[in-house]
């Protein structure tokens, strides 16, 4: 086990809170535990893609990246006024 | 060796900075306060992140796409606080949440 594998486990536990945050939370409190969550699988993403040399891995997180920033903007734009 | 010990030591910085994020989000009270743990998270974290990936395989494809996800973060991040702070606002002004005062 390396040291990306490492980070990548030990990220992985951040998820906890962040699940945590998203099913105790209001509801706008469980879209900011959504957005970080989105941001720390995509950092796992890159860590297990070098880990693992698996150079299909990054077009993952990059894709990723760019589906969380829609999601997020679509899922503000409706909890702004419509739920 | 030299190469490798900065990589390890971005990997643990990334690593800890997402960790303490996490550990941010889950303390503070309020939406507006949890707000400010996702800038870090999203900025300093992924970079340091791409920033070991470019040190152990330098300028190659592998290293552009991670330069260019954290890239995104970082770009994406303040958009996405904007708009949910922005959402925030707006619903604490038009509807209270229920069990608020």
């Amino acid at each position: 086990m390396n040291a990306w594998l490492f980070g990548a486990a030990a990220l992985s536990l951040g998820l906890v809170p962040c699940g945590a945050v998203i099913l105790r939370g209001r509801l706008l409190e469980a879209l900011i535990g959504l957005q970080l969550a989105g941001v720390l699988q995509t950092v796992i993403l890159l860590l297990l893609a070098e880990g693992y040399h698996e150079g299909s891995l990054f077009d993952l997180a990059l894709v990723l990246a760019l589906l969380s920033l829609a999601a997020g903007l679509v899922f503000a734009r409706m909890l702004e006024r419509w739920v | 060796m030299g190469l490798t010990a900065a990589a390890d030591l971005l990997i643990a910085f990334g690593v800890a900075v997402e960790l303490a994020c996490c550990a941010g989000i889950i303390v503070m009270r309020g939406a507006y306060d949890k707000l400010h743990y996702l800038g870090p998270a999203a900025i300093v974290g992924p970079l340091s992140i791409a920033a070991a990936i470019v040190v152990r395989e330098s300028v190659s494809p592998a290293g552009i796409k991670a330069l260019l996800t954290a890239g995104l973060l970082a770009v994406a991040s303040p958009v996405l606080t904007h708009a949910t702070a922005r959402a925030l606002y707006i619903r604490q002004r038009d509807h209270r949440e229920p069990g608020e005062p």
